[in-house]
């Protein structure tokens, strides 16, 4: 089964194989200005040959039949061709379409092909042709001012169509335009072509300007000017002459191109490049200018930022002025007035600022800076305009806290926010002091209180213990209160009965704290006995009763003052006797 | 002997400072408004300081449209004492002649409502606030603790405890007060006009720019470097060198 099927496919393809259709062109690649040959050829005699609609080319040429039928070693061969010679009308990458023919009922139809067609070369003249043609007399020149610009620099190109006396000019029909990639540029129209006369390559030739542009590169390094392509109807002489003796002529048609032009662009120096600097080059003069400088809030006031001179005016941005917030700015009003004449353009650019002060007072707007290359002296200059004052005369302060009506007839004071005059008065600190909180001082007066407590807590204690200790209180008031009378006595030293009645008490009281008796059990004997069971030794004890019977006597018997300084002394050393012994 | 000649140069330091200030006043009366300042910057020179002294130098600087130093000098008073009135005003005026305009964004939440609290008194007046709870809390001890009355007793009692609260809370606000000043870092933009980038290094972008006068917030330095904040949340890098901080 396998097999019968194989044998069946072979059939077919030997059946196929038989038929060939197939386009053939010269070639793929081709300059714009060269030409093409495609052949569509078969090895059977078909019928109803469709041409392709050949989009993007001109036929020159075509169509153009051949047959031809061989007999070689009994084999028969059988060619037929139609030929079609063509011209590429523009660039990049073309399609031949397909081709049709019929042939036994059958429809065949050829591949398309692609065809790239790029940008126009230079062909090579031919030496043995001796008749004056089109390429020797014909030449299209672009003529650059200048090949090394810098940037934002202008240069002109200038095309010229050179063509000799022998040749006349039927008409021109532009192929490419030139494409300035990385450059800004402006037309320079001209309204009507003038032939005019001139050298080139050492012959006279006429020529007329076709094109006139100004270029400003905008970027640096090596840049490409891509040709401009012209197809020229040109009458071309045959050397032969007519009947009457004029000269025959022949009209052919002729593509020239100027050839890519390669220009070097070279970069602005970055030495002294101002930072504001926006890409200005020529010479310039900048001002910023007002309309009026005093005024009243809500009026507005324009503000005008212009640039005169020559340079690429077009291609730099104006500096934007900075005004206070209070001052409100809107957008800016662009206007140019540029010429561009052949050496570049000039004139005048401005922006215009429409600015409403908001509220009352005296505003600055800092001095503008414009930054430019002078190509002259290839230096960075710098234009600062004036420092711009504006003041508004009246209008809302600060905040709108405005009456909504205004009463009539008087002069409304307050609600009104001003300016506040300075201090005069004022406490001087000393700068980075320490702050209080965090300090040792601000922890010690926040613990303070807290240590207070247990001290509190353990004198309230001391104190309820104190007070329950009735014994021991009476010893102490006992006791204060022969130091009181001590003193009194001491005091008294000069009055007599009185020193003696506070001598006698303080030792009463002495005595009644010390040996814890009663006034009532006061008696010279009990006194001694409770003494000497204390151990105090018997002389003191016989001190201490004499000088008290001595207080009594001596409260009315006369004494000097020598006496009653004795018993001071005396009261005071047995006291402190009997103190250390009890 | 060595302590009064201490005190005797203060003394003596503290008048100077004062005729500097009172001689800045009169040059400012009189319209001299770089003489008053250079005589209110001789003040601050004696390591002396005080809200009215940075209030006037700020007006002076207003006066000289020198609006950054203004706007910087009203903010100094302003730390010193944030509730001044007339530095808040005189503030306003001046920011009116800055040239960028950054909204503030309000904050909101629980942190906002206890940072309105606590912001009632500087963190120095809460420490005060806080000693005198700490003694009125002996006070309350001391009445509960010696009064015999029971009724009396209950009452100073509770009282203790009520007085221990408030002495919490006003810690806690000093506390808060301290790190939110210490944290809060405002400067004021002097640069003529300061590149604001996302990365700190020249190469990176620029946000954006901006000018004399702005008040931004430091949030972290690094080399040259500081990261600020715009009073509208926006956050990029800035040349240290632009911007001056209020509490340097």
């Amino acid at each position: 089964m396998k097999r019968y099927l194989i044998i069946f496919l072979l059939c077919f393809q030997g059946l196929l194989a038989q038929v060939q259709f197939e386009a053939r062109v010269s070639k793929t690649t081709l300059g714009l200005n060269e030409r093409l040959r495609v052949d569509f050829v078969m090895n059977i005699d078909g019928d109803n040959f469709v041409q392709p609609s050949f989009d993007g080319f001109r036929i020159i040429a075509g169509p153009s039949q051949q047959v031809s039928q061989s007999w070689i070693n009994g084999r028969t061969s059988f060619e037929k061709s139609y030929s079609y010679f063509l011209l590429p009308n523009q660039k990049g990458n073309l399609v031949i379409k397909q081709a049709m023919i019929e042939y036994d009922g059958k429809i065949y139809k050829t591949q398309p092909v692609r065809i790239n067609v790029t940008a126009a070369t230079e062909q090579p003249r031919d030496p043995n042709d001796t008749q004056i043609s089109a390429d020797d007399n014909l030449y299209l020149v672009a003529d650059i001012s200048n090949t090394n610009p810098y940037i934002n620099q202008p240069i002109t190109v200038v095309y010229k169509l050179y063509f000799s006396n022998y040749i006349g000019i039927t008409g021109f029909k532009e192929l490419a335009k030139p494409k300035y990639n990385d450059f800004w540029n402006q037309n320079i129209d001209i309204k009507e072509l003038v032939p005019e006369v001139g050298m080139f390559k050492g012959e006279q030739y006429r020529y007329v300007v076709l094109r006139k542009t100004v270029l400003y590169p905008q970027k640096s390094g090596k840049l490409m000017i891509e040709p401009l392509s012209l197809d020229i109807g040109v009458r071309l002489p045959t050397g032969r002459r007519d009947y009457f003796g004029r000269v025959e002529t022949v009209d052919d048609n002729k593509r020239v191109s100027a050839g890519s032009k390669m220009i070097k662009v070279k970069a602005l120096p970055e030495t002294g490049k101002p930072v504001d600097f926006t890409g200005a080059v020529g010479k310039f003069d900048f001002s910023a200018v007002p309309s009026k400088t005093t005024l009243k809030s809500g009026e507005s006031l324009d503000l005008v930022l212009s640039v005169v001179g020559t340079g690429n005016l077009k291609l730099f941005t104006l500096p934007k002025p900075e005004v206070p917030n209070a001052l409100e700015m809107y957008d800016p009003v662009h206007d140019e007035k540029v010429n561009t004449p052949l050496s570049g353009m000039t004139g005048k650019i401005s922006d215009s600022y429409t600015i409403i002060p908001q509220y009352k007072g005296d505003y600055v707007i800092k001095p503008m800076h414009f930054s430019y290359f002078d190509l002259g002296t290839g230096t960075y200059r710098t234009i600062s305009s004036k420092e711009i004052k504006i003041s508004v005369l009246d209008g809302p302060a600060q905040t709108a806290n405005t009456p909504a009506v205004a009463s009539s007839g008087k002069n409304r004071i307050g609600g009104i926010e001003q300016f506040q005059f300075i201090d005069l008065q004022t406490e001087l600190t000393t700068r980075n002091k320490p702050p209080f909180f965090g300090s040792n001082k601000f922890y010690g007066l926040l613990f303070l209180p807290f240590l207070l407590l247990p001290i509190i807590v353990l004198f309230k204690k001391k104190k309820e213990a104190i007070d329950s200790d009735v014994f021991g209180n009476r010893i102490k008031m006992n006791n204060r209160l022969a130091k009181k009378y001590l003193s009194e006595a001491k005091k008294q030293i000069n009055n007599k009965e009185p020193f003696y009645v506070a001598l006698e008490k303080a030792m009463h009281n002495f005595l009644k704290a010390k040996l814890h008796i009663e006034t009532s059990e006061m008696s010279k004997d009990n006194i001694r006995e409770l003494l000497l069971s204390r151990k105090v030794s018997p002389e003191s004890v016989d001190h201490f009763i004499a000088l008290t019977e001595n207080c009594e006597i001596a409260r009315y018997a006369p004494s000097s003052s020598a006496t009653i300084q004795h018993d001071f002394d005396k009261a005071v050393s047995i006291i402190s006797e009997l103190e250390k012994q009890i | 002997m060595k302590n009064i000649l201490y005190i005797l140069l203060l003394i003596t330091q503290i008048a100077f400072a004062q005729d500097g200030f009172k001689k800045g006043n009169d040059l400012y009366q009189n319209a001299k408004y770089a003489d008053a300042a250079k005589a209110y910057e001789a003040v601050l020179e004696a390591n002396q300081e005080s809200t009215e002294l940075y209030f006037n130098l700020g007006n002076c600087y207003y006066k000289m449209h020198q609006t950054a130093n203004a706007i910087y000098h009203y903010e100094k008073a302003l730390v010193l004492d944030p509730n001044n009135k007339e530095a808040l005003n005189n503030l306003k005026f001046a920011q009116k002649q800055t040239i960028d305009e950054i909204k503030v964004v309000p904050k909101v939440g629980f942190a906002k409502l206890l940072r309105d609290f606590t912001g009632i008194y500087p963190f120095e007046t809460w420490a005060w606030i806080t000693i005198s709870f700490a003694f009125l809390f002996l006070l309350f001890f001391m009445g509960y603790y010696f009064y015999q009355t029971v009724t009396i007793k209950r009452v100073f009692f509770v009282g203790m405890f009520v007085v221990l609260l408030f002495l919490l809370m006003s810690i806690s606000a000093a506390f808060f007060e301290k790190s939110h000043f210490d944290n809060e870092r405002p400067a004021i933009v002097f640069a003529e006009s300061a590149d604001v980038r996302s990365e700190p290094q020249n190469a990176s972008a620029t946000t954006f720019v901006l000018h004399p006068g702005t008040k931004v917030y430091v949030e972290e330095t690094l080399g040259n470097w500081k990261k600020i904040q715009l009073t509208d949340g926006t956050e990029g890098w800035i040349d240290k060198q632009a911007i001056k901080e209020v509490k340097d």
